[in-house]
């Protein structure tokens, strides 16, 4: 039972993690909170939805399209709307609120009910120890990887990626020097755009896919990323990792009850504990 | 200019209203249930139901020569915005309601149509404490978890020979009047469940909850839920080699349970409330359904659309024929009713709680379908 608890719970916890990184990408440039992330997620999971039903890609290509249809979607939404509400954090928290609802009543319009997901990851079942799962569960955690890593080498070896994380560190600084900030952040709206949704992807041929599934995923990720350090990106992966296998351990060996409970009872935790999170830094206030 | 439109638009708005308000003859038959959030598959098919029934009744020349106007709201599968949901129909002064979804919203709906002495007629919800001696104005066509959870376990352990039964069962107020009442008709016959585990509406991954069943090795594993939990769970058992056949109630009687897990949900046998092959004018008024509904955004669901379009027609109608919109005349109305509907065998007629008595149909899954139940 240990087996198919830990090896769910990471899964899920990959989705937790990957969902995660947008709000960490979004804070670490901007010190503030996109709580359409989660919709964003389940937009993405119906992208991919209506691309497969119509094209019949191969499972990588199929991810590639949506990551660059979430990108650009994630541009365009920040020219529109972000660019004009994150001069004033209370006016981004509410703004992006809004945005996710919109999100979630555009595809509700359309897809009232769940759907099934098209088995694009495969359905044969897997059988590790006693532990048996979907092919799907190994797609999570290898794409989890290889987006972490891609994005790893992305902010560490490229222009583009070192703009970006100078602009985090200092906006104005990285403006003095040349670094067009604008479009930085519009870039980092294109990519937590892209990772939320695929992980959408990711998930929805093992469950269902449902207008209202992002409402828990995003509370969840975000958890994961307080948890872990809203700043650090291996925090919130670390995070989205230990909320994924410990709400589904809890679930499994104490009552299901409780099990969105762990997640929740982990954020208040930490919150109080160490507000900055497992692996986050404190952000220095400029005088 | 905008703005000159805009004020075009509310004039226009306006005199719409007002030529609404103006047939003031018309009878308001207030609609209530989830069409969007988990309950959509069902409430759809409420909705539909009712518009069936009312189409047809108005081109048949309406009540005594007044048209019936249906006013439905959306209560998002949610107890709270079905109280609210509930208080518009008061508000928009319904001469009586008939729908309703899901035990939590109706339990907590009622309460304003007692309050507001509006007769109500619920079609789509099983907890037994919905119908009790304190219900004045709430009537319920459906049969209750008692009777069904009654009827599954006996049919589990007599006719499908099952000997080691786990149950799933949702956190809410259908999921666990059910698992009460299976369980305790099980201990009845002489069996304890292997293994009783709940899970949350929202859930998605049921992996926990399912590894615990998995350890519990049985033969059977009863369902207590709805759509889209249920076929997920099917789906996700299967995935762990849970090899139980599944059975339940009238939780999964939408076939939306079919599309979601085609494979899975093969033989499970379970509780309902319409079934068209049990006389033929059901069978007729199935195939007249789908045909209507069908092509449409939203497939037909025929099980809760047959007991709105029934409760509607065969119930409501003739009572507002014969003692007219006056609420207390109608509730008696209700109240004394006894007749007979399609898909039900026998004779119905409502008991001293409100609840319609009236004889059950066990059916199983079978090529993608409900089909009649033919075990031993």
């Amino acid at each position: 039972m240990f087996d198919q608890l830990f090896i769910g719970g990471l899964a899920t916890g990959c989705v937790y993690a990957v969902v995660g990184l947008g709000f960490t990408l979004v804070y670490r440039t901007l010190r503030m909170v996109n709580f359409a992330q989660g919709h964003v997620f389940m937009a993405g999971a119906f992208l991919g939805l209506v691309i497969a039903e119509r094209v019949h890609l191969p499972a990588l290509p199929l991810l590639f399209v949506v990551g660059a249809v979430a990108f650009a979607l994630g541009m365009v939404l920040e020219r529109l709307v972000f660019r004009r509400l994150y001069h004033n954090h209370e006016v981004f928290i509410v703004g992006s609120i809004g945005l996710g609802i919109v999100l979630m009543n555009g595809v509700r319009v359309f897809f009232p009910e769940p759907v099934p997901f098209p088995k694009v990851f495969g359905s044969e079942v897997v059988q590790i120890g006693a532990a048996r799962f979907q092919e799907g569960y190994l797609w999570v955690v290898l794409s989890t990887l290889v987006l972490v890593v891609l994005l790893h080498a992305m902010f560490t070896y490229t222009r583009t990626g070192r703009a970006l994380r100078a602009v985090a560190a200092d906006a104005e600084i990285a403006a003095t020097v040349g670094v067009d900030v604008k479009r930085a952040i519009a870039l980092t709206f294109g990519l937590s755009f892209a990772v939320a949704a695929i992980a959408g992807v990711l998930i929805g041929p093992l469950y269902f896919v449902s207008f209202d599934m992002g409402d828990m995923v995003g509370l969840k990720a975000f958890s994961a990323a307080v948890f872990g350090g809203i700043n650090s990106i291996p925090g919130t992966i670390l995070g989205g990792l230990v909320i994924g296998v410990l709400e589904n351990l809890a679930g499994g060996y104490i009552s299901s009850a409780y099990k969105d409970l762990v997640a929740f009872v982990i954020l208040l935790v930490m919150l109080i504990w160490r507000p900055t999170g497992l692996l986050g830094r404190e952000t220095p206030v400029k005088v | 200019m905008k703005m000159r439109k805009l004020i075009g638009a509310i004039t226009v708005a306006g005199s719409v209203a007002m030529a609404v308000s103006a047939q003031a003859q018309d009878i308001k038959l207030g609609v209530v249930a989830g069409m969007s959030g988990p309950g959509t598959s069902y409430g759809i098919g409420i909705r539909q139901g009712a518009e069936m029934a009312v189409r047809e009744i108005n081109a048949a020349g309406g009540i005594k020569g007044r048209k019936i106007s249906l006013v439905v709201v959306d209560d998002a599968s949610n107890p709270a915005q079905s109280v609210t949901a509930m208080q518009r129909l008061v508000n928009d002064q319904v001469d009586l309601v008939v729908g309703g979804w899901g035990s939590s919203q109706v339990l907590a709906n009622m309460e304003v149509a007692e309050r507001a002495g509006l007769p109500y007629i619920v079609v789509g919800a099983t907890n037994p404490k919905i119908t009790t001696e304190k219900n004045k104005w709430t009537f319920r066509v459906i049969f209750t978890d008692s009777v069904q959870a009654e009827q599954i376990a006996d049919a589990a352990v007599r006719r499908l020979g099952m000997k080691r039964i786990a149950v799933i069962h949702d956190a809410n107020d259908y999921g666990v009047g059910n698992r009460d009442i299976f369980v305790a008709s099980l201990k009845k016959i002489g069996l304890d469940p292997v293994a009783v585990v709940p899970y949350q509406s929202a859930d998605k991954d049921f992996t926990a909850q399912l590894s615990r069943i998995r350890e519990a090795n049985p033969d059977g594993l009863a369902i207590f839920g709805t759509i889209p939990a249920a076929p997920a769970i099917m789906n996700q058992a299967r995935d762990l080699g849970i090899k139980a056949r599944f059975i339940g109630t009238g939780g999964l009687a939408n076939e939306n349970l079919m599309t979601l897990a085609p494979k899975a949900s093969e033989g499970t046998v379970l509780t309902t409330y319409f079934h068209e092959d049990v006389d033929p004018q059901a069978r007729a008024w199935a195939d007249r359904y789908v045909k209507e509904f069908s092509g449409g955004s939203q497939p037909p669901r025929p099980v809760l659309a047959a007991w709105e379009y029934r409760a509607v027609k065969f119930i409501a109608v003739p009572c507002i024929e014969s003692s007219g919109t006056d609420k207390e005349k109608l509730r008696q109305c209700i109240g004394r009713w006894k007749g007979t509907l399609f898909s039900v065998p026998g004779d119905a007629y409502f008991d001293k709680t409100g609840q319609l008595v009236q004889q059950s149909v066990l059916v199983e899954v079978g090529k993608g379908a409900f089909q009649a139940f033919k075990g031993k």
